[in-house]
């Protein structure tokens, strides 16, 4: 091991007196401080301005006057998504998923004003935050420190040298590989700072913290093998430099970016506006409760009649309008959700395809892995959907039900002729106020594990190929030199 | 023919064959040098002198015949017979961004020898490389003050063996005679000296014995102090050496 240390001092001593490391490492160094700073302050600022702005909508809902109360389904309501703790370091698909929605009857909206969309076509170039420099760039700055390490030595012989005074190939590539990996330590600080950051004073559980660290270490490590080897199996530096540019291009942007694409063509989707038709045509199939000669509430009406023992619907003890608002949310809702299910488990096969590329990119693997623990996956945000969604059924039926309750069949009837009629349709606004806040539940630590579990799998059986491949460099090493 | 020192041999080699392919590069190689003597192995480009010496360095394995360097075989202990070896490359790769005093250190260390500032400073002005250059990087410095500075690495490690590769390539009269006076004062040390190279006067010079290689065997040897005819031996190798 002293050997070892010994060999990697050299190197460092090398890179210290190198000026393109010192300005790779000087650079990527100010830019892992400035995206811990930015990503931690922006994940701070984003959050509080949900919170302010759901309280604001918490209000203003609340603070409705009396009214009918098929116009508060109508006035609707926002619900916005907080920020997990961990969004600090890795935002993951929260900039472009969008993070609120209006909710409102009859209609089940998507989510909007992700930054992506908000912000200048800048952001659309990827956030800076700590999660994507050690994704993309640390790997990047690695290789122009580390491509030269053992191509460099055998260019200018020294390589033989270092054999000649009796060390082996094993210790050769050991000290490389601890040179390298001290120089990973280093990009890794301002990210490790900002993650115990972030559970210091986000309150970010230390164990899905401590993973992602682990994670994040285990790809940087891989990096660095990978690093060493190609500079160990490559004749020149040249060669070794161009070899793993090309890897890092394969790996880090072309794969991650036709990964989607190619998920989406195994496993196509209807478009928006596809959907939209597509529900708008069912929704016309549902029945329409406002005619008399639709068969679905037709039957609807004689089901009501006969568990009521009447013959008019103005006999009834409660009010056959909210009667058939709730049966009309309830199809609807129903038809929003089969269309939702079925492209959630679309969603999630496409997201086992893109995973699965982590088999041929660690990039891949690693993003998953972040976005997993830190609860950024598009799981949370389709979590987000599905709780919105509960939570805009839960009103609206509540709101349909105090119509059916509350207000006269006949009254309701009247509303809009009698002005005694439209006085008493509008009811206590202490209703609304009775209404529960909406609370995002986000997924619990137990399940964010068992979604990084496939990225770090896959790591790991990278990590264990590159093991193989080092001790074939040792190999190499020893018959080449 | 054998080769043989009155001496034990510290460098041994007997019946070394070495084929590439077709190519046989060492054939049936028997050579001996023992402890304070100094071989001169000749011979022209392709005649196994390089192969010989990373034979005995452990990078290359022999199809045939044994080896040993100072007790230990080279073939199946490679990392053990190094240690016991100091090797000058015809030409001395160091670190260009580290001084003479920064390069020596470092190698010294890889050997498990931690030299003071003294001892380098003993062995740099035994190789005779200035005092004002030693802290200075040695990517200025011209190939003779490189050699100085290998030179004293092989000095500072005091290794039983030396194999030395074109040693005086490169390097004027002067600085050829300095190297010289060193390897006498390596021989009077013990070292059992071993070099591959072109130069027969040079050879003639220092050597004990000189061996004449040609297609992976040798062909002739003689003893300088036996008085020997060198224009004749120029006539009758050096072209083949001198190629």
């Amino acid at each position: 091991m002293k050997t070892v240390r010994l060999l990697a001092g050299n190197d460092w001593r090398l890179m210290a007196r190198s000026r393109v490391a010192q300005l790779a490492l000087l650079m990527l160094l100010a830019l892992s401080i400035v995206a811990a700073v930015t990503a931690v302050a922006h994940r701070d600022d984003s959050n509080a301005l949900r919170a302010r702005f759901q309280q604001q909508a918490d209000r203003a809902f609340d603070g409705q006057p009396a009214r009918h109360p098929h116009r508060m389904v109508h006035y609707g309501h926002f619900v916005f998504r907080p920020l997990p703790a961990l969004a600090g370091f890795d935002p993951g698909v929260d900039g472009f998923t969008g993070n609120t929605i209006f909710l409102e009857g009859h209609r089940q909206n998507s989510a909007n004003f992700g930054d992506v969309r908000q912000s200048s076509l800048l952001a659309r170039f990827g956030q800076l935050t700590p999660a994507f420099v050690l994704q993309a760039l640390a790997p990047l700055v690695l290789i122009f420190v580390g491509f030269g390490l053992i191509a460099n030595e055998r260019e200018r012989g020294t390589l033989r040298l270092l054999r000649v005074h009796g060390r082996s190939a094993a210790e050769v590539l050991g000290g490389k590989l601890l040179a390298l990996g001290g120089i990973a330590a280093v990009l890794l600080t301002p990210a490790l700072a900002a993650l115990i950051w972030l559970v210091a004073s986000a309150r970010a559980e230390p164990l899905a913290a401590g993973l992602l660290a682990l994670g994040y270490i285990g790809y940087l490590a891989l990096w660095v093998l990978g690093i060493v080897i190609v500079s160990a199996l490559v004749r020149s530096a040249r060669g070794a430099l161009i070899a793993l540019l090309g890897l890092w291009t394969l790996t880090t942007i072309l794969v991650p970016r036709i990964g989607p694409d190619i998920a989406l063509r195994l496993e196509p989707q209807l478009t928006r506006l596809e959907t939209d038709i597509a529900i708008q045509r069912d929704l016309q199939r549902l029945g329409d409760s406002h005619n008399p000669d639709d068969p679905h509430f037709a039957a609807f009406k004689a089901r009501i009649l006969a568990q009521y023992g009447v013959s008019r619907v103005e006999d009834l003890p409660l009010n056959y309008r909210g009667l058939v608002a709730l049966e009309g949310e309830r199809l609807t809702a129903s038809l929003f959700d089969r269309y939702a299910t079925a492209q959630f488990a679309q969603q999630r096969r496409q997201g086992t395809i893109a995973t699965r590329l982590g088999l041929l990119s660690p990039a891949v693997a690693i993003r998953s892995l972040s976005m997993a623990l830190a609860g950024t996956d598009l799981e949370g945000h389709r979590r987000f959907l599905q709780q919105a969604e509960a939570y805009r059924y839960g009103i609206v039926q509540r709101l349909n039900r105090l119509q059916a309750e509350t207000v006269t069949y006949v009254d309701d009837g009247n509303r809009n002729r009698d002005p005694e009629a439209a006085r008493r349709v509008r009811i206590d606004p202490r209703h609304w106020q009775e209404v529960p806040d909406f609370t995002y539940r986000p997924a619990s630590l137990a399940e964010r594990l068992a979604a990084a579990a496939p990225g770090a799998g896959i790591l790991l059986v990278w990590l264990g190929l590159a093991a193989a491949a080092a001790v074939a460099a040792i190999r190499r090493l020893e018959e080449t030199v | 023919m054998i080769s043989e020192s009155s001496s034990p041999a510290v460098i041994a080699l007997s019946g070394l064959t070495l084929r590439r392919g077709t190519r046989t590069v060492l054939a049936d190689l028997t050579l001996q040098v023992a402890a304070g003597e100094i071989y001169a192995l000749l011979g022209g480009n392709g005649a196994g002198k390089s192969t010989t010496l990373s034979v005995l360095l452990g990078f290359l394995r022999p199809d045939g015949g044994t080896v040993t360097v100072a007790g230990t075989d080279p073939v199946t202990a490679p990392d053990a017979a190094r240690r016991q070896i100091a090797f000058l490359p015809e030409s001395v790769a160091l670190y260009d961004q580290l001084s003479a005093y920064e390069n020596i250190a470092y190698f010294m260390a890889l050997t498990g020898h931690e030299p003071t500032r003294g001892a380098m400073d003993g062995a740099l002005d035994a190789a005779g490389l200035q005092a004002e250059a030693r802290t200075r990087r040695v990517g200025g410095y011209s190939k003779g003050m490189r050699q100085k500075v290998a030179i004293a690495m092989a000095v500072l490690r005091d290794v039983p063996v030396l194999l030395l590769d074109e040693p005086t390539s490169g390097l004027d009269p002067r600085a050829t005679a300095d190297f010289n006076a060193l390897l006498g004062r390596l021989k009077a040390r013990g070292t059992a000296i071993l070099m591959v190279t072109h130069d027969l006067l040079g050879a003639a010079d220092c050597a004990d014995r000189i061996g004449f290689l040609a297609e992976g065997r040798i062909v002739d040897e003689v003893r300088p102090a036996d008085g020997i005819d060198v224009l004749a031996l120029h006539h009758r190798y050096g072209e083949a050496a001198a190629a």
